[in-house]
């Protein structure tokens, strides 16, 4: 019974939109980034993700570069709270300790994490303590201070162990932060590494996602999906398409 | 030193293990000149520090039981309880904080804040006890007191200021900069028992010059007083000081000093900033239950005239018979008074009253209101209260957490089985997370405790205080058995023997309840169970409770609900409806879908981040869940949820796997489910245990 429901929160999840639009999914050994401002909401769709992936029983290792862990455990906390508003979802989202088991977080210090290390560290989790991760969500690398040479390593990586890796990337420059083709000016040297570019934007109250690339083509499209303002979760946009660059 | 209470500090020293607080306590006894050479804790002179009186404590190096001995300083009696560090024994750290007043936190200037600080910290703050911080070992390589009072700061939450500079780190650590009185402070003499004052190198003046604004920025918060004294550019020593200690008494700021035990250097300021910052006992406040009263808490009268009210917190047996510790709340103790220890009612005369050094003693005729000292001769257990005529007070209860390990001892001869039996008894009484028992089935003996090592002290301490050899068992987990899903009942227990026949009838439910262990309802009408036999019943239930037919461990998490029955006018009774509710159960329980629980411990391994691979690997392969890890430049922490029954020995396999470069804590979680296949090898072992035992 609480499966069926799970299941059906599965796949009326807004994030089935989102596969929908990019060619069925992120996929094994290719590198997702959602880039926006700082404070726009780049964490909250991340776990999301991370979150839409356990519900599915994928095991998920969350990287942070923050100087604490004990408020990411929170934002989990927060957003299956919220999905378990769902009609009927109560009762399933009770194994929300059973779901957890399925995640680690790994933490960084910024000054000392370099990528080689945060590589080791992921690679003795999943190898040498068989945690069978499927999605790896990094979030506050520095991609100006990682540029392509370590987003390449991620790369590698991620080939090699057959992983999807989503990140954050928070855009600091001067406007305009993004060129003709809507692509983030800061992120323009790491682009052949990227497999999915997706932006964030404000418009009105909410905040909407314009896909960028999509496996090595630059598409620039609305997306039809923007993040709630009071819920932190993805959903689907109503109304028509907007105009992207 | 004079008698009066704002001459008094009752303080704890609590830390890290390994921080280097026996050092840091035998410092101090040293300067205080209670003892006459200074000894180190792994000394290579034989004699191991003063504060760990037990040899068990001395060959291992590790403080266990917390010693209390009292020191004066400046004209002020100090009260010092050296508190144990490991997570085994926190219960004692919890005690002592129960009748301190205050603490000195010691960090290590190295590891910073670690996993047994932030347990630490959070007892300080579950019992309000204000502290100031040391930061210990500067004389390390790699040392950082600033790294340090950031981390008060980021992983604590405290607002942390620094009352001193360095002067020179790790090997060319030389002395200190006072940041209140911007002055240099050296240690001279071949044990730094010459404090010289010098003026601030020139090289660091600028430097202290900014950590004194730090300072007198955060110190100005708590006094409006010493801001507008800022203001007109005439701040005082004496008002920088009144603020500091304002914040402290509130717990809004945890002034920060600096030193290396080891090295002599920075003990006696630190004795400056006991007296000077940390509260006297009148200042803290401290209630009692009024028995007389159903219960309602009062404030205690730090009141030297007022009537005597004291707790027994500790007991010791020594050479000279029970030592028990207590501390005075109220009034005063004099040789000869008459008290009423509240729990038994028992009245007791004090006899001998001493103060205590470590293992020396010093006998004294009165003890008075907010002091720690020691009895002898009285019969009670830890926890205590003891009143003087007229009053009827409960000190609020200490916190114990339930044992999670049990052990099977069998004592290896006659003599030893005597002597083992006076050892439990003194052990159950001296620590109330210790506990013993004969298991009914097998006949064995078996002790309780927080974990293995909590265990293994106590089965050295049998052999090397009472010389009771015992032979040991494998450490057993404190299972619990649980049900899944309602289930009904409807029993008849009829019993026709000649004489008085035996008949009741029960009829209800079970049904899983998360709210406790146990909830009993009624929802009989029309007399079908008279009134008197429903409390039978209940009781029934609840002694069918003790052993789940699973694995034979308490059923825990159940609301029984007995909706109907039926009676016999001369064949029912007590005990009739006793037994069918225990058949009932018995009956109802396997359609309930029984489970296992098994205690789930919090584990935090720290160490150097090029074993984190390792770690998390040893983490599950013991079917543990990897929580976080966080590395922080060469050091990780790897937070864990681990089943404590395969943390059996954890502590050899980390050693070995890390050259000893990593250590762990651990603490009770909280009870989760055993999965399917280890469920099934419990059941398994019990059934062949059952099939082993022969009836007698």
């Amino acid at each position: 019974m609480t499966f069926t429901v799970k299941d059906a929160l599965i796949k009326r999840s807004p994030l089935r939109v989102l596969e929908k639009s990019i060619s069925g999914g992120l996929g094994m050994g290719n590198l997702g980034v959602l880039a926006s401002r700082k404070g726009v909401g780049k964490t909250a769709c991340l776990v999301h993700i991370a979150a839409d992936k356990l519900l599915q029983g994928k095991p998920v290792i969350h990287v942070s570069y923050a100087s604490r862990v004990d408020h990411i455990m929170t934002w989990y906390e927060d957003i299956f709270r919220e999905l378990a508003k769902a009609p009927k979802m109560s009762a399933a989202l009770d194994e929300f300790d059973e779901l957890i088991r399925n995640r680690v977080i790994m933490n960084f210090r910024r000054e000392g994490a370099r990528t080689e290390q945060v590589l080791r560290s992921l690679e003795a989790m999943i190898v040498h303590a068989g945690f069978r991760a499927e999605a790896v969500i990094v979030d506050g690398l520095d991609f100006a201070l990682a540029g392509p040479g370590e987003l390449r390593l991620f790369k590698d990586f991620a080939g090699r162990l057959g992983l999807e890796v989503w990140f954050s990337a928070s855009l600091k420059g001067e406007e305009p932060l993004f060129d003709e083709r809507g692509v983030p000016r800061e992120l323009e040297p790491c682009l052949p590494a990227i497999d999915v570019l997706i932006s964030l934007q404000h418009h009105g109250d909410h905040v909407h996602f314009n896909l960028v690339q999509d496996h090595g083509r630059l598409a620039p499209r609305d997306l039809r999906l923007r993040l709630d303002p009071t819920t932190l979760l993805i959903e689907e946009a109503r109304g028509p398409a907007r105009q992207t660059l | 030193m004079n008698g009066d209470i704002a001459s008094m500090r009752n303080i704890g020293i609590s830390a890290h293990i390994d921080s280097g607080k026996t050092t840091l306590t035998e410092r101090i006894l040293f300067y205080c000149k209670k003892i006459h050479k200074v000894h180190e804790v792994k000394g290579r002179d034989g004699v191991g520090a003063t504060m760990d009186s037990m040899d068990l404590e001395r060959e291992r190096g590790i403080s266990i039981a917390s010693a209390t001995t009292n020191v004066a300083w400046a004209g002020r009696s100090i009260n010092i309880i050296d508190t144990p560090g490991h997570v085994d024994f926190t219960i004692e750290v919890e005690r002592s904080l129960r009748v301190l007043d205050s603490a000195v936190l010691v960090l290590c200037s190295v590891g910073g804040v670690q996993s047994q600080t932030i347990t630490v910290d959070r007892q300080l703050r579950r019992y309000n006890v204000p502290f100031i911080a040391f930061v210990n070992k500067l004389d390390r390589v790699g040392a950082n007191p600033f790294k340090v009072r950031d981390q008060l700061e980021a992983k604590l939450g405290h607002r942390a200021v620094l009352m001193q500079l360095p002067i020179g780190l790790e090997g060319s650590f030389e002395g200190l900069v006072d940041l209140v009185r911007m002055t240099a402070l050296y240690f001279d003499g071949a044990d730094g028992e010459t404090v010289r004052v010098g003026p601030v190198p020139g090289g660091l003046a600028a430097e202290a010059a900014r950590k004194r604004e730090e300072l007198l920025d955060a110190a100005s918060l708590h006094s409006d007083e010493l801001t507008e004294a800022l203001l007109e550019g005439r701040a005082t020593e004496a008002l920088v000081q009144d603020a500091v200690r304002r914040g402290v008494l509130a717990r809004k700021l945890v002034p920060v000093f600096l030193g290396s035990a080891y090295r002599n250097k920075g003990i006696q300021p630190l004795l400056d900033a006991v007296v000077d910052y940390l509260p006297h006992p009148g200042e803290v406040e401290n209630r009692a239950a009024d028995l007389d009263a159903g219960g309602v808490e009062r404030v205690l009268a730090p009141d030297p005239a007022a009537k005597a009210v004291a707790l027994a917190f500790k007991l010791e047996d020594g050479p000279y018979g029970q030592l028990t510790y207590i501390r005075v709340y109220q009034g005063g103790l004099r040789k000869g008074d008459e008290l009423v220890n509240t729990r038994s009612g028992q009245r007791i005369k004090v006899g001998r009253l001493v103060r205590m050094h470590a293992d020396t003693m010093v006998e004294i005729g009165e003890a008075r209101c907010g002091e720690i000292v020691a009895l002898f001769g009285v019969d009670c257990a830890s926890g205590d209260t003891f009143c003087g005529p007229g009053l009827n007070l409960a000190m609020t209860s200490i916190h114990v957490p339930e044992p999670v390990v049990s052990l099977a001892i069998a004592p290896v001869d006659k003599a030893a089985a005597d002597r083992l039996a006076k050892a439990l008894g003194r052990f159950t009484k001296e620590d109330p997370t210790f506990r013993t028992h004969v298991d009914p089935e097998s006949n064995q003996t078996i002790i309780q405790g927080m974990g293995e090592l909590h265990l293994d002290v106590y089965v050295e301490r049998m052999k090397r205080e009472y010389r009771a050899e015992v032979a040991t068992g494998m450490p057993q987990v404190a299972y619990r058995e649980a049900i899944g899903r309602q289930a009904d009942f409807d029993y008849t227990h009829r019993k026709q023997t000649g004489g008085a026949g035996q008949y009741a009838r029960v009829i209800g439910r079970l049904e899983p309840f998360s709210k406790g262990a146990f909830e009993f309802a009624s929802e009989v009408r029309g007399g079908r169970i008279p009134r008197d036999f429903i409390p039978s019943c209940e009781k029934g239930f609840r002694a069918a409770l003790k052993k789940g037919a699973l694995i034979g461990f308490p059923v825990t998490g159940v609301r029984v609900v007995l909706v109907d029955g039926n009676f016999h006018p001369v064949d029912s009774s007590d005990l009739a409806f006793q037994t069918a509710a225990q058949a009932a159960f018995k009956q109802a329980y396997m359609g309930a879908k029984p489970r296992l629980l098994e205690p789930v411990m919090k584990v935090s391994v720290e160490g150097p981040a090029e074993f984190a691979g390792s770690v998390f690997a040893t983490i599950s392969q013991r079917r543990g869940t990897i929580v976080s890890s966080v590395e922080d430049g060469t050091v990780s922490r790897v937070d864990a949820e681990v089943p404590l029954a395969e943390m059996f020995g954890y502590a050899t396999v980390l050693r070995s796997l890390t050259q000893g470069k990593a250590e762990f804590t651990m603490e009770f979680l909280k009870y989760g489910r055993v999965p399917a296949p280890q469920a099934e090898v419990l059941m398994e072992r019990r059934l062949e245990r059952s099939r082993s035992v022969t009836p007698r």
